[in-house]
């Protein structure tokens, strides 16, 4: 394998291409001049330019020119290699040439998208031409390595997106390990009463996946369990779950309720989470009736047992021993060869912005407290109230709160403008009240979701065009009293308006999780600055990560709403799917190797190869590197003091003349 | 139809002023008044919009689309108390206190700012007694923004004026710094190297719209 035996022969023929990308580059590159310059550089013995190196005429010009021998080896000078390295190698190796006899120069990203000025441009990219040239001399022929693809998928999350996705995938036939860190999946869409903007019913749309979900030979489901370790790549992640206790055993459980009746709590003393605050729980508890798993969970920050005595009548009760005041955490592990992230977002907290109230006025609530207060299976079982339990009169609905505002997040949240008119017609529908719905801008794009607009206007909901200033509760007129009082300028009047209203609705926006970064770590994936999982590419690969195997469905990468969320899951799982379905993966060649008469045996490499790759060979007393096992991170290489371990197509000679042919240039 | 005047109505492209925006947003943080979204917080926040003859927010899309003289001859910009409140609650952080300034500058140096409406009497007098002694004279101020807009105040003024007077919280003296002469070059060069920066700031400007 070692790459520095052969020194570069006189007879190498390199074959330097130089793309136009249409006006991208040739808008501020001279290219004539660069392949000019080509042309002249030693071992260079064709140089040409193309408008597009990219599309199938210009890869068959290269192609043409291995066929006659014209050169062994190729440099094109066009985007990033993440773009075309792969197109410009697969093309290469089309014509019996060896992939690896390639090098790209970035004259896009790293020259024309960059630089001003046209000469300067144009010198920087004969200088990086230049470089590529010197390298590729000292390229030698690869092959690569495949490793099969584990058929097994994990999904982290078991939202709407995250379910889809694992009956997409379960139906396909794979293995779904589907880990939840809530007692229930279901996310958002379970605590929703009704859709936009069919209006039909979220539960009676959502519910049968869950069960489904529940009830698939194919799907392990791990509720109330966290994700806490990822090891390995593409094909082959050693995954760890950690499962808490909920001091219920699930496989005995069936979900009478009993223990719930029994507990020692006579009524719910507990803030509700399902139900955001808005009810009371027992320490014993399912989250809704249609939760999946229905298992009870026992919380012990509450429960009297762990917290001083308790005659556990919830135990005695419960005919089949399920209860288990024992149970531990259990951390288990498997091996998958995908994984789908899907792990939602987060409301955002409205009491950020103090000038709406929200946490001072009890008659200022988020719209996802009003989600629940519209649900049939909610606290206040499908009624509208105010906190004294009276039907409000007038509703002001608010949009944009911790949307579009750069004192918190910039950008728009996507769904609150379809939601805040969904709740608008719900509050109308239930109370008769007068509904105001403040807006900067209404943002209705998507099938049927104008029309519903249109709706609501003929309904006789009240839009008013204005961000709201304030909601105070100081009166200045009578029918102000005992009010919230809406302050705003009606922008399209252009005058400032108060408006006395019973109830107020902050449309709150979406947020990242707030373990997003820790997430990403964990997974090796990135985020954009509000904390949104990153995109490999925001048009083209818009489920795919940066970290081949992990894959993205749902809020997780940016607001979405649910059929967008339920596309994308449907558009991962094919992605996965059609990455077992290749049943292998091929491994880049950039592995390291051992230069055995300048090894010392000195075990420096070997103790901290970070994937157990390095081995010692006994007999000779030198290092040995296994192939299939190294990943090309290049830790040995660095840390060699004899410079014995080398890697394949970044080796010291490559990169001293790609430098050399850099400087010649400057 | 000749002698129907609704055309006066229209606003022709022609009478506005297109590097208007431009001039008012040449002060530091100023070009984001072209990220308005027009939402209206600023005029709903603002104590004073009630007062107001056009709110902050039109101020805005006024001055953006060029509307020069009727900007200037408005009285929001005056009525403007420098609470800042819009300039906080911006969700775009536009500095729209700053922007009032801008304008009332602006009205100060064309001078087509609304006549005898006090404020700007008020703000250029005393800018003008501190250009030239190094510091304002309450008394002598007080009586040339009077004479300025409405003398006759000074009747009905004249009994506490007299009071303040005869306990010594009002002097008619003229007050000035030491070595006004100093004061008086230092301005004048500050003023030289302000426009000189202005020039090839505009300079630079017209290059970057090419």
């Amino acid at each position: 394998m070692s790459s520095l035996d052969n020194k570069h022969n006189g007879s190498a023929r390199v074959g330097v291409y130089i793309c136009h990308c249409g006006i991208n580059i040739a808008g501020k590159v001279h290219i004539q001049d660069v392949v000019d310059i080509a042309k002249k550089l030693p071992g260079v013995t064709v140089a040409k330019e193309y408008k597009f190196m990219c599309s199938d005429p210009g890869q068959e010009i290269i192609q043409e020119d291995i066929k006659k021998g014209l050169i062994d080896r190729v440099v094109v000078a066009s985007c990033s290699p993440l773009m075309h390295e792969p197109t410009f190698r697969g093309a290469m190796a089309k014509a019996d040439g060896n992939p690896f006899m390639f090098q790209m120069a970035n004259i896009r990203e790293h020259v024309s998208w960059v630089t001003k000025d046209k000469g300067l441009a144009t010198d920087k990219s004969k200088a990086l031409v230049a470089a590529a040239v010197a390298r590729v001399m000292f390229h030698q022929p690869l092959t690569k390595t495949q490793v099969p693809v584990n058929p097994n998928v994990l999904i982290v999350g078991g939202g709407i997106a995250g379910i889809h996705a694992a009956l997409t995938m379960a139906n396909a036939g794979k293995k779904v390990y589907l880990v939840e860190r809530e007692p229930t999946i279901g996310g958002h869409m379970a605590k929703f009463d009704k859709t936009f903007p069919t209006l039909d019913c979220s539960a009676c749309i959502l519910t049968p996946k869950m069960s489904a979900v529940r009830a698939h030979p194919n799907i392990t489901l791990w509720t109330y369990s966290d994700v806490v370790g990822v090891d390995g790549f593409v094909g082959n992640f050693k995954i760890k779950v950690k499962l808490r206790p909920r001091y219920v055993i699930e496989e005995e459980c069936v979900g009478c309720l009993e223990c719930i009746e029994a507990c020692i709590f006579k009524h719910g003393k507990f803030k509700d989470e399902f139900n955001v605050g808005l009810a009371k729980r027992k320490p014993i508890y399912v989250p809704f009736p249609q939760a999946t798993p229905l298992v009870a969970v026992i919380d012990p920050e509450t429960c009297a047992y762990f917290r001083a005595k308790c005659k556990k009548p919830c135990a005695d009760v419960c005919e089949k021993k399920a209860i288990d005041f024992n149970q531990k955490e259990e951390i288990v592990e498997v091996d998958v060869g995908s994984i789908i992230l899907a792990t939602g977002f987060k409301t955002f907290d409205a009491s950020r912005v103090a000038r709406y109230g929200y946490g001072k006025y009890p008659n200022v609530y988020t719209s996802l407290e009003v989600e629940r207060l519209v649900n049939a299976a909610g606290p206040t079982g499908g009624e509208v109230v105010l906190a004294n339990g009276k039907k409000p009169k007038s509703v002001a609905i608010i949009h944009c709160v911790g949307s579009r505002d750069a004192n918190s997040n910039k950008y728009c949240s996507k769904v609150c403008c379809m939601y805040s008119l969904k709740l608008a017609h719900l509050v109308k529908e239930r109370t008769e009240a007068d509904v105001y719905n403040f807006y900067i801008d209404m943002r209705t794009p998507g099938k049927g979701y104008e029309e519903f607009y249109e709706r609501l206007l003929l309904e006789g909901i009240n839009f008013i065009r204005g961000r709201v200033a304030e909601v105070t509760d100081w009166a200045m007129t009578p029918d102000e009293e005992e009010k919230l009082v809406i302050r705003a300028e009606d922008t399209l009047v252009g005058k400032v308006r108060r408006i006395p209203v019973d109830m107020v609705v902050l449309a709150v926006g979406m947020e990242a999780q707030p373990d997003a970064d820790d997430v990403r770590r964990m997974f090796n994936i990135s985020c954009s600055h509000e904390g949104w999982f990153l995109e490999r590419h925001p048009k083209l690969a818009p489920v795919s990560t940066l970290t081949d195997g992990v894959f993205l469905a749902g809020a997780c990468q940016g607001p979405k709403d649910i059929p967008d969320s339920v596309a994308q899951a449907g558009a991962a799982a094919a992605e996965a799917l059609a990455l077992i379905d290749i049943g292998h993966v091929e491994l880049e060649p950039n592995t390291a190797f051992v230069r055995d008469e300048f090894c010392s045996g000195c075990r420096t490499c070997m103790n901290i190869c970070p994937f157990s790759a390095i081995a010692i060979d006994t007999e000779k007393d030198t290092a040995v590197v296994n192939g299939a096992l190294c990943k090309g991170c290049g830790t040995c290489v660095a840390a060699c003091p004899s410079g014995a371990l080398q890697q394949n197509l970044f080796t010291d000679e490559q990169i001293f003349h790609e430098i050399e042919g850099v400087m010649n240039y400057v | 139809m000749d002698n129907w005047r609704g055309w006066d109505k229209i606003s022709y492209q022609s009478d506005l002023d297109p590097r208007f925006a431009e001039e008012i947003a040449s002060i530091p943080g100023g070009d984001k008044l072209f990220a308005c979204i027009q939402c209206g917080t600023c005029s709903g926040m603002c104590p004073l919009s009630s007062y107001m003859d056009v709110t902050p927010r039109q101020i805005i899309a006024m001055i953006r689309a060029g509307f020069k003289g009727d900007v200037l001859s408005s009285y929001t910009t005056w009525l403007c108390a420098s609470c800042y409140t819009c300039s906080v609650e911006c969700p775009k952080q536009i500095k729209i206190t700053d922007i009032m300034y801008a304008a009332k500058r602006l009205a100060i140096r064309e001078g087509v700012y609304p006549k005898k409406f006090p404020i700007p009497v008020l703000a250029s007098e005393f800018f003008s007694a501190v250009e030239k002694n190094g510091r304002s004279s309450e008394g002598r101020l007080i009586m040339k923004f009077v004479m300025k807009t409405n003398p006759l105040n000074m009747f009905k003024q004249a009994g506490l004026g007299l009071k303040l007077f005869r306990t010594g919280r009002f002097s008619i003296k003229r007050e000035s710094v030491e070595r006004v002469g100093e004061l008086n070059s230092m301005m004048k060069f500050l003023e030289m190297e302000h426009m000189i920066k202005k020039a090839s700031d505009a300079v630079g400007v017209k290059e970057d719209h090419k």
